[in-house]
């Protein structure tokens, strides 16, 4: 009888964790997930609590009006067409065709899920229907309408503009635009899929835009990287490919500052040959690559290394960008936004501010820190060397007077298109105006050429944003 | 002496719970005017003391673990009403059916030294039952379990459940381990034919929980465990229907309208509850499929909130930990290995829905046990606890024994 005392012991042990694990697990995973299982489209609690509730107004940072509601609950968008087409993926439309915006993700507060007992009783008992949250998000709407006008025509891409300190994303972009009053018939059929945000939702590999994230692989690793030269001759064999430079450059003997600045694929090559897979996917992993993002107030598409198992030409494409990664463009301007911020990778925020009906604040901007990948010494070489690229490298283009513009720029190459993608990100290293973005312009060229100016005309719009 | 100090806890209990239901049906009252739901606003409550604190009266139980109980069949009524009220109500005629049951599973372990003749034929009944459904059975939700008997149908492996339990722990208290061991197989067996895996994993789970306790042979353990492996990774190859549920469970929005529709809504009702949940009545967990049934659970988390639902788990925690005390305080081998067995059931089952409507383990149709609709469910969930309440009452009585030797011994 006592040693089945024991073992009873041992049983009731076990029971009692998966009794525990019951709570813990769905604590976390409503926790983590339930905003997301909330604002799903196959939520029809959502849809009928619509019928219920007059949804809140959304505000750009500056007050702008983006959305409200009339009586019956019938939707508008901005009175300007410029602006609520600049603004459509950010903030969605009423008919949930821009998945995971603010009108869906955001559903919550705007329906007035979040408010306190005392509030539904008192809306209840004024007899008049009820309201949700206004909602202030972080985007600015003249800042999105200029960069409408500002970018390619006919041309799909995405810009993401973030502060870096913060977190909050000043604007969030995907092109070509639509509409949401007035949508197009046929615009479904359309190859670039306007519904689609591809700021947040596009993988693809950045090309040499990556080798920010290559560069600091190799301080990590390498302790005297900046002081070693490497040989450039113009055409590199790795397994039965030859790696080899824009315009079929020869580099000769150069440092890594100069190899940034210029470009090289070939150093960029050897770096990643030399490190290897595994710290390459470190380095990588570091910045949110392989994470599962599990932002409050967006929805991204997860970042992802290549799978092990890899031949070394493979991983010798990694260190110039190209290979088989995979990044969104919001992802990149995170990135960019580490080395901006002395390392610290700050969560990207849209929600500033959510108010009831009675005026209460629910919820407001928090800035968090995401990551830490980089310390702050190495922060400011990558920094410097991005600097050199705007000062008298491959994107002296993004130059703007008066401000100290970094950046690096991209061409990825993409099978079966005639041009190349064109990538820029770049920051701002001004301590008033913390801003950092990234630019992509699909099947647009080199990101010297087609990216690298609108980023200037970006930069130097954004010197009226002193916040 | 232990049973006057902790009188007090189950009145305290009772109280709160009656109140709750109260006023849970005169809320639904309002919201359709309905004099009938008014009136169970009253009864409820009124069958909550009765079953509580007067049945105690007439047979010698655990009031505690009553009161638990009778929380989570009450808040099994209400759910069911406020969804389908004419569940709610066959819900209560089971209730009743099954508190007989549970009165003759205390009956049974209290007759228990003149009763035990009978455990071989039980074995053999529970052989016969379990296989009906693999010769006439009707196929339901891919598991072909259940059986139609003078046009009630019902599911016998849930019956079979308390013999199992009887038969294991008899047979486990002489040390016959090899016995039971090929009479649990061949239960197992019979369900793996019906393709029921969510039962299945229950016995088998029960099983290796009780010739672990009567052997403490780390061998044991350690074969049952791979032997469930095995199993898993078996039933997996073999049965389609299992690869689908494991496909789903991990990603179920791939699918969201189709293949994972359950899941998903299951998932999203209990976020549209959130902390607080919705409100009863308020709700809309209606939109999952086997609202009554497999997905209860999260029926209660949408309306009531996860606070509520953790309670409800911490309650399956308290009714196990009561039962195991039972076992502990029990003083021969097969009472302790019959509570164990018991009060092991009802957590695990509650556990592997639990987990289903959570997605923390892949979906079984398998009950929640006391609160899910269904007459065999419930009613062999009450006959368990009879067994169990049988247990606790032949404690009581052996206690009352010593006291008597102990006054016996102080006058002589």
């Amino acid at each position: 009888m006592k040693l089945i005392k024991r073992n009873i012991r041992i049983i009731v042990l076990a029971v009692l964790v998966l009794l525990a694990s019951l709570v813990g697990y769905g604590a976390y995973s409503l926790g983590s997930f339930g905003n997301r299982w909330f604002s799903s489209s196959v939520n029809t609690f959502a849809r009928q609590q619509k019928n219920d509730v007059i949804p809140g107004r959304i505000f750009d940072r500056n007050g702008v009006l983006l959305a409200s509601s009339d009586e019956e609950g019938k939707r508008y968008y901005s009175n300007d067409a410029a602006v609520r087409s600049a603004m459509v993926h950010v903030v969605g439309d009423s008919e949930n065709n821009v998945a995971y915006g603010v009108e869906s993700f955001m559903a919550q507060y705007l329906y007035g899920f979040s408010d306190s007992f005392g509030e539904r009783l008192r809306q209840a008992i004024s007899g008049v229907k009820r309201r949700g949250n206004d909602l202030r998000i972080s985007v600015d709407a003249s800042l999105s309408r200029f960069i409408a006008r500002a970018f390619p025509a006919e041309k799909a891409g995405a810009v993401v503009v973030m502060n870096y300190r913060t977190g909050e994303l000043l604007n969030l972009m995907s092109f070509p635009l639509f509409d949401p009053m007035n949508i197009p018939r046929n615009i479904e059929a359309d190859p670039n899929k306007p519904f689609w945000n591809k700021a947040t939702r596009w993988l693809s590999a950045p090309g040499s835009a990556f080798k920010v994230v290559t560069l600091a692989a190799a301080l990590k690793n390498i302790p005297d990287a900046m002081a070693r030269t490497y040989e450039c001759t113009g055409a590199y064999q790795v397994g039965d490919t030859v790696i080899t430079d824009a315009g079929m450059a020869s580099h000769g003997t150069i440092d890594l500052k100069k190899a940034v600045e210029v470009s090289c694929n070939i150093t960029f090559a050897k770096i990643a040959l030399e490190l290897g897979d595994e710290a390459m996917r470190r380095a990588s992993q570091a910045f949110g690559m392989d994470d599962y993002f599990l932002f409050t107030d967006l929805v991204v598409e997860n970042s992802a290394y290549p799978k092990t198992n890899r031949v070394s030409k493979e991983v010798a494409w990694t260190g110039p960008g190209q290979s088989a990664l995979l990044l969104t463009p919001l992802h990149m301007a995170m990135i960019t936004s580490a080395i901006a911020n002395d390392g610290v990778m700050m969560e990207p925020k849209i929600l500033l501010q959510a108010i009831s009906d009675a005026g209460n604040t629910i919820a407001s901007l928090s800035p968090r820190a995401y990551r830490y990948p980089l310390q702050a010494f190495e922060a400011d070489i990558i920094a410097d060397a991005m600097r050199a690229v705007v000062t008298r490298g491959t994107a002296t283009a993004a130059a703007v007077s008066g401000l100290k513009v970094c950046g690096k720029t991209g061409s990825a190459q993409v099978t079966g298109q005639e041009q190349t993608n064109a990538w820029f990100i770049g920051f701002l290293d001004e301590p008033d105006l913390p801003f950092a973005l990234c630019v992509v312009v699909e099947d647009g060229g080199g990101g010297g050429q087609a990216a690298a100016p609108l980023a200037a005309k970006i930069f130097n719009e954004l010197k009226k944003y002193r916040y | 002496m232990e049973t006057d100090r902790q009188r007090p806890a189950e009145r305290r209990l009772v109280k709160p719970v009656m109140l709750f239901m109260f006023s849970a049906f005169v809320l639904l009252g309002l919201k359709d005017f309905d004099w009938f739901t008014f009136a169970l606003a009253v009864l409820v409550p009124f069958g909550i003391y009765a079953a509580t604190l007067l049945l105690p009266r007439l047979f010698p139980a655990d009031t505690l673990l009553l009161a638990l109980v009778n929380f989570l069949c009450a808040l099994g009524i209400l759910t069911l009403y406020r969804t389908d009220p004419a569940r709610g109500i066959s819900q209560i005629y089971n209730y009743a059916i099954g508190v007989g049951v549970m009165v003759m599973g205390i009956l049974y372990i209290r007759f228990w030294q003149r009763l035990k003749a009978t455990v071989p034929m039980i074995a053999v009944a529970a052989v016969v039952f379990m296989a009906l459904p693999v010769f006439f059975g009707e196929e339901r939700n891919g598991a072909k379990a259940w059986i139609a008997l003078f046009g009630v149908s019902f599911q016998p492996s849930e019956i079979v459940k308390l013999a199992h339990l009887v038969v294991l722990a008899f047979l486990l208290s002489r040390r016959r381990v090899l016995t039971s061991v090929v009479f649990a197989g061949i239960s197992l067996a019979l369900l793996m034919l019906q393709k029921d895996l969510g039962t299945a994993l229950l016995y088998y789970a029960i099983t290796l929980i009780m010739v672990f306790s009567a052997t403490g042979s780390l061998t044991v353990l350690s074969l049952g465990t791979a032997g469930a492996a095995a199993g898993a990774v078996l039933g997996y190859s073999i049965f389609s229907h299992v690869r689908r549920r494991v496909s789903i469970w991990i990603d179920p929005w791939i699918d969201p309208r189709g293949s994972g529709y359950q899941i998903v809504q299951s998932l999203i009702a209990m976020a549209n509850g959130g902390l607080w949940g919705t409100g009863l009545g308020l709700g809309n967990a209606k939109v999952i499929p086997e609202y009554a049934t497999d997905f209860i659970f999260s029926v209660i988390i949408n309306e009531f909130g996860v606070l509520f639902g953790a309670c409800v788990v911490a309650v399956y925690a308290l009714i196990f930990m009561r039962g195991i005390s039972i076992a502990m305080r029990s003083r021969s081998k097969f009472h302790t290995l019959l509570a164990l067995g018991c009060s092991s059931f009802i957590a695990l089952q509650a556990f592997v829905i639990i987990g289903g409507n959570i997605k923390l383990i892949p979906l079984t149709g398998v009950t929640l046990p006391f609160v899910s609709y269904g007459g065999t469910s419930l009613i062999s969930s009450l006959g368990i606890l009879g067994l169990l309440q049988g247990v606790a009452s032949v404690n009581q009585e052996d206690i009352k024994e010593d006291q008597m030797i102990a006054l016996i011994g102080e006058e002589g």
